[in-house]
């Protein structure tokens, strides 16, 4: 049974703790002059990969590919969203 | 759709109550960070300086602790699908001591909030700040009980049903914290 291959679980929190790890790197590159705005985007976009795998593996929709889509898709919009109201705010 | 096609909702892993829930509360977090960052449009200069007071090390010390809290809660129902009963709850009971550390954490870094004289009146920010994390925090507490019944009560739609509420406190949270803490 698929499910119970521990293996993919693994993987995911490896990812999850790799992708943690870059997000802390990316925040403090902003103290060493690297563009707000730029690095605004990588956080945001390191959160929605976050999410995704979150959903994927540890909640299982990985067994439900359309699901899996139409939150993928709502999380990006939402990220977006998040996004453009950071950068609304006039960062330098 | 085709008579082949399955019926929307038996595509969803576990229960379509749970899901209700998870997509509810993303709902309700995701306006507050929406309404967090459409009030900062009003003073960027002041939230920044507001976040400075953020402890960004002990808020990413607990997106590695509820992450691998998430991690044994997912073990712990691979293992009593595996009937390996005592290693889930084992996993179970790991998850939620985890999540114990997530609140320690949190509430040393409220305690440091309250030494410097900072409270939800000080700045908008950290109105949002209390509201947001204090209200996630809230969702840990009720995990970690949920957590520590399903250790108990361990039929496999029990763990797969609290599980499936500490991935969402999990979600609300790596979603949570680059906004609240990281994008000064």
């Amino acid at each position: 049974m698929s499910m119970l291959n521990s293996a993919p679980l693994t993987r995911a929190w490896i990812i999850l703790i790799a992708l943690s790890a870059l997000s802390a790197v990316a925040a403090g590159l902003v103290d060493a002059g690297i563009d707000r705005r730029i690095m605004g985007g990588v956080v945001l976009m390191l959160a929605l990969l976050k999410a995704r795998v979150i959903l994927s593996r540890y909640l299982g929709l990985w067994r439900a590919p359309s699901w899996r889509r139409g939150f993928n898709l709502s999380l990006t919009a939402f990220c977006l969203t998040l996004l453009g109201l950071y950068l609304a705010a006039g960062n330098t | 759709m085709t008579s082949q096609d399955p019926p929307l909702f038996e595509d969803l892993p576990g229960d379509l109550l749970m899901w209700v829930l998870i997509i509810s509360e993303l709902l309700i977090f995701g306006a507050g960070l929406v309404a967090f960052l459409s009030v900062r449009l009003t003073d960027p200069a002041g939230f920044a300086e507001a976040q400075a007071h953020l402890h960004r090390t002990g808020a990413a010390m607990n997106t590695i602790v509820l992450i691998s809290s998430g991690y044994l809660a997912a073990r712990a129902l691979e293992w009593r699908i595996a009937l390996r009963r005592r290693a889930a709850r084992l996993a179970l009971v790991a998850a939620a001591a985890l999540g114990c550390v997530f609140l320690f954490i949190k509430g040393m870094e409220y305690a440091d909030k309250a030494a410097q004289g900072i409270n939800w009146e000080t700045h908008p920010f950290f109105l949002f700040y209390y509201m947001l994390t204090g209200f996630h925090a809230a969702h840990v507490i009720a995990g970690i009980l949920l957590l520590l019944l399903i250790a108990w009560r361990d039929s496999v739609e029990n763990i797969e049903l609290g599980a499936a509420f500490w991935h969402m406190v999990d979600l609300v949270w790596v979603l949570l914290f680059p906004v609240v803490y990281l994008l000064a």
